[in-house]
Parts: structure tokens; sequence; C-alpha cells
């Protein structure tokens, strides 16, 4: 039997994963990367929760939408790393460091 | 009531009282380019042809009264109006008739001093004070005036302020006339808080609240209970006070011999028409208010003054002090005609004396001129004033001598001249009165007489001294010349001697009774019973000890068997002027000089001790609070800074740049959250 | 045999991602990131979502995959002669910190999770007993378009607006500067 806490903990690591990616990654293509992990994670919570709504399938529906933002965020994100690219020569965050004190 | 309209008689009088201001203000407008008086003269002449149309139309009728509103305060209004009667139209004539010759006569007699300018614009000040001061219909703006003229006496008298002796004496004037003035202001204050309106015509009018007989109980102002007679004495008092300084009454007198530090014109319009003239003209208005007891202080008053002037002045040797002493005697005399309750005959003497005495001052005033040419001339030190070094004029200032005799024998009250009538006058009804009092009073009428006797003395020895005696030897050795006066000082002089006799004021020179001017005031007073004898002894008996008083000073003083011993007590009582200023000196003078003395050592020492103490003090308190200031508050400001650069320097190593490592940081607070709410749901 | 084949679709998804970010050639990952992919779609047959299942593999795999490939492969010139040269190190080294956070993150959510199964919500508790979970033979792309159609218009409506303007954004921030 497959139960809620199955999906739950698969979406823990998933999470924990791109959690990692996005800390440790030296590349800004598998920070994305990481992010849209820890993006599949919420999703796969939400359409595990959607299991108990049969009424208006919530979960399911704002999974759909989840998924389309997250397409998006990952055409505007490329055209940003291009940009910092073209700007920088490099796409490793660690050599992009205007923001220092 | 009074009514609200202007008529011809008020306009003419609003105008007579307006032209002299209006005369001041333009001659301080003009300033210095003012030096020939014309403003002055030309604003006093039409003054008088107005104060004489008012006169023409009110004498003999009903007064006009007019008001308007002035200010209010809190529920009570106060007016300021014009109130012409018989009195106040009568006054206004006076005064622009005298001072219409006393303008004249200054053109020719202050011709050149260098500070002319201001003397035109005083005088015009001066005239409009004293006008504005007789037709004022309330004891307030009454007030105002009789300051007014107390202030352009003192402009006046201190004329020639750069004199140590001039700027002594008009303090001295302003000082004594500020005493009366408390009184008088006293007197106003207890008059309105018990009766509740300085009207004058109410208050004093016929209908006026004072108008009850005597010893009737007047009605309060609050309509409860009646003022007591005892308060209206002391109002009475206040008044009386007012115009013992303002005229010179003993022991008040010393300001006015001192006053002759002024210009001789202007000493003659002070002591004719203006400033010593407010006081009985006061007394006159306010006549109604005094009750038997203060009737008897007035007249008591009077007559010592009269008497004490009359003895001071037999021994001065200044000509302009001998006239200063016989106005102060003579103004005892109307006092006494107010005490014995004949006002409308002190009012009568003081319009015939106006005239004789200021054409009195106005002939010294020639003489004194006179002397001063010769004294610049021929470089001699005399004193131009005294009378020792005068002697023999008779025949080198014929016309001076001629007027000043008209005018003495009218201070005398010889027959045929506006003194005998006013004088006589007064001596019979003082004598009448006498015959109704008890007591020591009754021996006024008496003292009055030999005042009389002494006036003959003084003025006589005054014209022998001058006119007759042979010249002085330091004039005789120089073989200078005096003149006569010029034009313009005679003409006044002369129309002045025309006045002083008999025909201005009634066709009968012997009977008083038929003056017009003493049947035009006395409608309202009460007669007392006529002893027929007196009026025919009094005038007989008068006349014929004047004549055995000029025989008597003829011999002493011309044919020089002088039988005095001039270092007699009685003598030096009289040269001295009674030692009256020196009583003065000692007794209010120097104490006040002591206690100043005292209080600026308080103030050296203690006062400023005390404040250079607290200065101290505070300085020292400042050192402290300085020293907090550096070291305790600037020190916790700089550690705050401190603090706050300290804490940037370690936190600015945070910013790394490095976006990665923002967001482990978010995601470790986040992680600490959730932690903590996981902690504490269990 | 359901259960054992989520579990090796979980396991399969979560090898894969740890895989993922080990590794160091980037075009190796973006495969591995295929496989995640995948996999979770599969995950979501089991929750008894298959509309969603299918729209992940259309977009991902089809979409978003392909464009981080053409990013990769625009950005990283260096990184992908790398690649054809071959590579020394065939993991990277792990960065202690972010895998404490990561770790510390797991234990909470699992913990979390742990927690929702003993001790569910009450509404789930109420959907159960109601018998209105969905089943198996439910129609789900009929519901989900009604759904979409009717309780949730307004945000589709944005949404939509939203990949609009994300769409011009990224187009704009591509573009060929004409002047620099």
């Amino acid at each position: 039997m497959i139960t809620l806490t199955h999906f739950l903990v698969v979406g823990a690591c998933l999470f924990s994963i791109g959690l990692y990616a996005v800390l440790a990654r030296r590349n800004a293509i598998l920070v994305l990367v990481g992010i849209e992990l820890m993006i599949n994670a919420a999703i796969v919570n939400l359409v595990a929760f959607s299991r108990y709504d049969k009424a208006f399938y919530g979960g399911q529906v704002f999974a759909l939408f989840a998924i389309v933002l997250a397409a998006a965020a990952v055409a505007v994100a490329l055209a940003i790393i291009l940009n910092v690219y073209k700007f920088y020569k490099s796409v490793n965050p660690e050599d992009i460091r205007n923001l220092k004190d | 009531m009074p009514n609200l309209t202007l008529t011809y008689p008020l306009l003419a009088a609003l105008s007579a009282v307006l032209l002299p201001f209006a005369g001041f203000l333009l001659s301080i407008a003009l300033g210095k380019k003012a030096r020939h008086g014309t403003v002055a003269i030309v604003a006093i002449s039409l003054s008088l042809l107005a104060a004489g149309y008012a006169f023409a139309q009110v004498w003999g009728h009903d007064p006009i009264h007019v008001r308007w509103h002035w200010f209010t305060i809190g529920q009570h209004a106060f007016h300021v109006g014009l109130l012409l009667d018989n009195a106040a139209v009568l006054m206004l004539l006076l005064v622009c008739l005298i001072a219409l010759p006393v303008h004249a006569y200054s053109f020719a007699y202050m011709k050149g001093d260098p500070g002319i300018h201001r003397y035109w614009a005083y005088l015009s000040l001066f005239c409009f004070a004293m006008l504005g001061l007789v037709v004022a219909d309330n004891l307030l703006l009454m007030y105002i005036f009789w300051e007014l003229v107390g202030f352009a006496s003192y402009l006046l008298i201190g004329f020639w302020y750069t004199r140590d002796a001039a700027a002594h004496a008009n303090k001295k004037a302003f000082i004594i006339n500020r005493v009366g003035d408390i009184g008088f202001l006293v007197g106003i204050a207890m008059v309105y808080s018990s009766v509740g309106t300085l009207d004058v015509q109410a208050l004093f009018g016929p209908q006026g609240v004072f108008a009850a007989p005597a010893g009737a109980d007047i009605p309060a102002a609050n309509g409860k209970g009646t003022v007591t007679a005892g308060w209206l004495t002391v109002a009475g008092f206040a008044f009386f006070l007012g115009a013992m300084a303002k005229s010179a009454q003993f022991p008040f007198h010393v300001w006015l011999p001192d006053a002759m530090e002024g210009p001789t014109s202007v000493s003659s319009l002070i002591h004719a028409a203006t400033m010593v003239a407010a006081g009985v003209f006061l007394l006159a208005r306010v006549f109604p208010l005094f009750n038997e007891a203060m009737l008897l202080v007035i007249a008591t008053t009077g007559t010592i003054t009269a008497f004490v002037a009359a003895y001071f002045a037999l021994t001065q040797y200044d000509i302009k002090k001998i006239l200063a002493f016989s106005t102060i005697s003579q103004l005892g005399f109307m006092m006494s005609g107010i005490g014995i309750g004949m006002y409308h005959i002190a009012l009568f003497h003081l319009v015939t004396h106006a005239f004789f005495k200021c054409l009195l001052f106005l002939a010294a005033g020639a003489i004194i001129h006179e002397m001063q040419h010769m004294k610049e001339k021929h470089g001699l030190a005399i004193d131009p004033q005294d009378i020792r070094n005068m002697g023999g004029l008779r025949k080198r200032m014929p016309i001076t001598f001629a007027t000043m005799l008209i005018a003495s024998l009218a201070l005398v009250g010889f027959p045929l001249t506006a003194g005998y009538l006013s004088k006589d006058a007064l001596l019979v009804h003082a004598f009448e009165w006498a015959a109704l009092q008890r007591g020591p009073v009754s021996a006024i009428p008496y003292v009055l007489a030999i005042v009389s006797i002494l006036t003959s003395f003084y003025i006589f020895r005054l014209l022998a001294k001058v006119f007759f005696a042979r010249p002085a030897a330091i004039l005789a050795n120089k073989g200078v010349s005096a003149h006569e006066a010029p034009r313009q000082m005679l003409v006044p002089m002369v129309f002045l001697a025309f006045c002083s006799l008999f025909p201005l004021f009634t066709f009968n020179p012997l009977n008083d009774g038929q003056v017009w001017l003493l049947q035009g005031i006395a409608a309202e007073l009460p007669t007392l019973p006529p002893l027929r004898l007196l009026h025919l002894l009094v005038p007989i008996l008068a006349t014929i000890t004047t004549i055995i008083v000029a025989v008597v000073v003829w011999r002493w003083y011309i044919r020089g068997h002088y039988p005095l011993n001039t270092t007699g007590a009685l003598y030096r009582l009289s040269e001295r002027q009674g030692y009256v200023n020196e009583l003065y000196g000692a007794a209010i003078v120097r104490p006040l000089l002591k206690l100043s003395a005292l209080l600026w050592w308080t103030d050296r020492h203690v006062v400023d001790g005390i404040i250079n103490g607290i200065a101290a003090a505070g300085r020292a308190l400042a050192g402290i609070t300085t020293w907090i200031d550096r070291h305790i508050v600037d020190g916790a400001v700089r550690l705050v800074g401190k603090l706050a650069w300290g804490a940037g320097n370690v936190l600015r190593r945070s910013q790394t740049g490095r976006v990665q490592q923002y967001l482990a940081l978010v995601f470790f607070i986040i992680l600490l959250i959730l932690l903590y709410l996981i902690f504490a749901q269990a | 045999m359901e259960t054992l084949v989520f579990y090796g679709f979980a396991a399969m998804a979560i090898g894969s991602a740890i895989l993922l970010v080990s590794m160091r050639n980037i075009a190796r990952a973006l495969f591995l990131f295929f496989i995640v992919l995948f996999s979770v779609a599969g995950l979501y047959v089991f929750a008894l979502a298959d509309f969603i299942a299918i729209t992940q593999l259309l977009i991902y795999v089809g979409g978003v995959l392909v464009l981080l490939l053409f990013a990769f492969m625009l950005s990283n010139k260096e990184l992908l002669n790398q690649l054809q040269r071959g590579v020394s190190h065939f993991f990277a080294m792990p960065v202690w910190q972010a895998l404490l956070i990561a770790v510390s993150f797991l234990a909470i959510l699992i913990h979390t999770a742990i927690q929702v199964g003993a001790d569910e919500p009450a509404w789930i508790t109420a959907s159960k007993t109601a018998g209105t979970t969905i089943q198996p033979g439910d129609n789900t792309v009929q519901h989900i378009g009604v759904q979409v159609m009717t309780q949730y218009l307004l945000p589709f409506e944005v949404v939509s607006i939203l990949l609009m303007m994300a769409l011009i954004g990224a187009a704009h921030l591509t573009r060929k500067e004409e002047t620099p």
C-alpha cells in the first residue's frame, strides 16, 4: 500500500538534493537544475495530497500551474545566465562577486 | 443734558484751543526756520478772535456743554467735551488777551536768541495747555491739560537749559508740581470712586451732586449709603494740594521765585494768566466740593501765604524775585477769597491781577533788557536784575516808568485802577465773613489788611530804587546812558496798562458792586449780610495807608533816611526767604540724598555682591557642565560611534558577494525557524 | 507488486538526483536530470495524477531540458571542450556546509512527513471516511479541464499572462544589443 508518507519522503529527499545542488554546485546551470529538483519535490507533494480532494482537484491543478511556471522561470533564468556569460565569460557564481562590500 | 451739535460758540472755543496747538505743531515741523515767531503770533491772534467771539456769545447766557464718547473701561464710559460757562469763557478770553501781548513783546525781547524757534513752540504749547484746561468739561481731561501746563512750564523755565540755575529751577518746579499733581489725581480718584462721574457740570453744576446744601448727605455711587463728610474733606484737601503746588501756596511756593530763571516774558505769562491761575481756576471749578472745615483751611493757607510772601518781598534785591513774591502774595489773596466762599471775587482778582502783574513783568523785562544791553556794551560786571544797580531810569525810560507806575498802583489797590475794585472787594467781603466767624480765624481780614500795607511798601520800594534813586555809582562813573525800550515792547505794555485801569470792568470806579464780571459769576453764590459801613471805611483807610506808605518810602529810599538795621533777625529772615529752602534742604533733600547714598551703597555692595556671587556660581556650574559635556557626554557619543563603526567593520566581512553563501545563510535561518516551530509545538 | 514498482521509481529518482548533484560533467548531469524527471513522472502516476505525469514529460523533458542543453552548449565552450577531452574526476567534491544544511532539511522534512503520516489532517480523514478520494478509475483529465475552466479560472488567466510576460522578458534579455 502506498501511503501519503511515501510520497512525502520521496519529496523530502528530492528537495534536499536540490538544495545541495543550489548551494554547492559551481555552475549556474546546475544551480538551476537544483531549483528544478526542488520544484519537482513540491509538485510531488501537491500531487500526493491531491488524492484526497476529489471535489476540486486543487493539488493537481496547482501542480499543473507549478510546472508551467517552472518552465517560464527556466526560460527567464537561462536568458539571464546567457547574459551573465556574455558579460563575465563565466557561469560560475563564485566569479560573480559585484555585490561584495 | 449736553447736546451733541456744534454751535458757533463751541466751534469758536474749540478753535481757540486748537489754534495754538496747530501753531505748536507747525513750529516744531518748521524747526529752525520758525525763528521769527510769525506762526505763534498768528495762531494766538486768531485764537484771541475766536475766544472773543465765544465770550460774547456765552457770557451771561446758559452754559453750553458738549461732549463725545471717548473710551470705555469695563462699563465706565469716559467722555471728552467742552464746557463753556461764564468762568470758562472768561478765562479763555483772559488767557488769550494776556498771551497776545506777551507774544508780541517776546518778538522784540527774545530777538537773536539762538534757541528762539524752541521758544515759540513752547509758548504755543503752553497757551494750548492752559486754554484746554479752562474749557475741559471733566476732571480727567482737566488733569491731562493740567499736566501739560506743568510740562510746558518745565520746558520754558528751563529754556536756557545750559545754565545750571535754570536747569535746577525747572527741576524744582516740576518736582514740587508733582506733589500737587498727585493730590489732584488722588482727588479725582476719590470723587470718581464715591460719585461715579467726572463731569464737572454733573458734579458741581447747579443741579450737580455737590450742589446740595452744606452738611447734607451725598448719595454714593453704588446707591448704598452716603459719602461721608470725612471722605469729602480728604478729597477736598487732595484737590487743594494740587492747587497749592500749582498756585505756589505756602509751603509749596519755593519753585516760583526760582522759576524766574526763565525768560522774563515767560515769567509774566506764568504769573499772570497761565500756570498759577490754573490752581485758582481749579478751586473755583470744584468749589462746591469744599465743606466748612476745608474752606477754613484754604482761607488760612491763603492768608499765611499772602503774609509770608509779602514779608519776603520786602528785602529782595532781584527785581524779578520781588515780583515773584508779589505774585505769591496775591495768589494768597485769591485763595483767601475762595476760602471765605467768594470765589467769584477770587476770579475777578485773578483777572485784574493778570493784567497788572503781566504788565509789571513786561516792564521789568524792558528794564532788564536795557541793563543787559548796557552791561554788554560797556563790559560792566553787574547783575542786570539787581535793583541796587538801577536808579534814575524815570527820565530815560519814561513810558516804561508810566506803565509800571500804573501797574504798581493797581497792585496796591489805588482808586481808579482795576486792582482797587478787586482787592477792596476782597477785603470788604473778608471783613463781612469774619464777622460771622469765631476764634482765631476772625483775624484773617486784619492780616490781609496788613499784607496790603506790606504790598504797598515793597512795590513802592521797587519803584523808588529803580526809577527815582540816584544811579548806582558804577553806572554813574561810566556815564552810560540807558534809553527807552523798542516799540514792539512798548505797545503791549501800553495796552496792558490800559487794561489795568477801571474802565474795562465798570463805569463806576469806586463801587465794586457794579462790576459786570462779578455779576456774571456770582449769580449762584449765597450772599453774606452786607455791612454798609465797611464798604465805605475799608477803601478809604486802604487808600490813606497807601499814601502814608508811599511817603515813608519816599523818605527812606529817595531822601536816604534809612532807619532800619539790615542785620536784624527779622530782616535776615525776610532776605533769606524765611529759610524755607534751607528747611527743605535739611528736612527733605539731605535725608533723601543720604538715603540715596545708602541705597547706592546697598546696591553696590549687597545687590551687586549677590549678583556677582550668582554670576560666579553660574560660571562654576558652567565649568562643571563643560567638563561633563566634554568627557562624559562626548565620550558616550563617541562610544556609540565607535561601536557602530566596529560593528559595521565586523559585519561587512559577511558581504562576500557570493550568491550561494547568501542562499546558504537564508536556508540556515529557515532551518532554525523550522526547528523552533517543531520544538515549540512539542 | 505495485509497491515494488513505486519503490523502484523512487529509488531511481533519488539515486539519479544524488548522482546528478555529485557529478562534475554537466552534460551528463543534465541527462541524469532527464532520468529524474522521468521517474518523478512515474511517481505521479502512482499518485493517480496521470495528466500531470504526461504534462511533466511534455514540458520538462520536451521543453526545459532542451532549453538547458542549449544554454549549456551556448555558455560552456571550455566545458564542452573539457567534455570532449574527458574528465579526471568523476565526482564533484561535496561542500560540507551545503551538505550539512541539506541533510538538516532532509531530517526535518522526513520528521514532518512521518508526523503527517502518524497524525493525519482532519480533512484527509474526513475525505477517507466519506470515500471521496480519487479512485484509479476516475477520468482525471475531464475533471481537471472542468475545474480549470470553472473553479480556477482566475489563476489560469493570471498564469497565462505571467507566461506571456516571461516569454517577452526572456526574448528581451537574450536579444542582440544594437548599442552596447
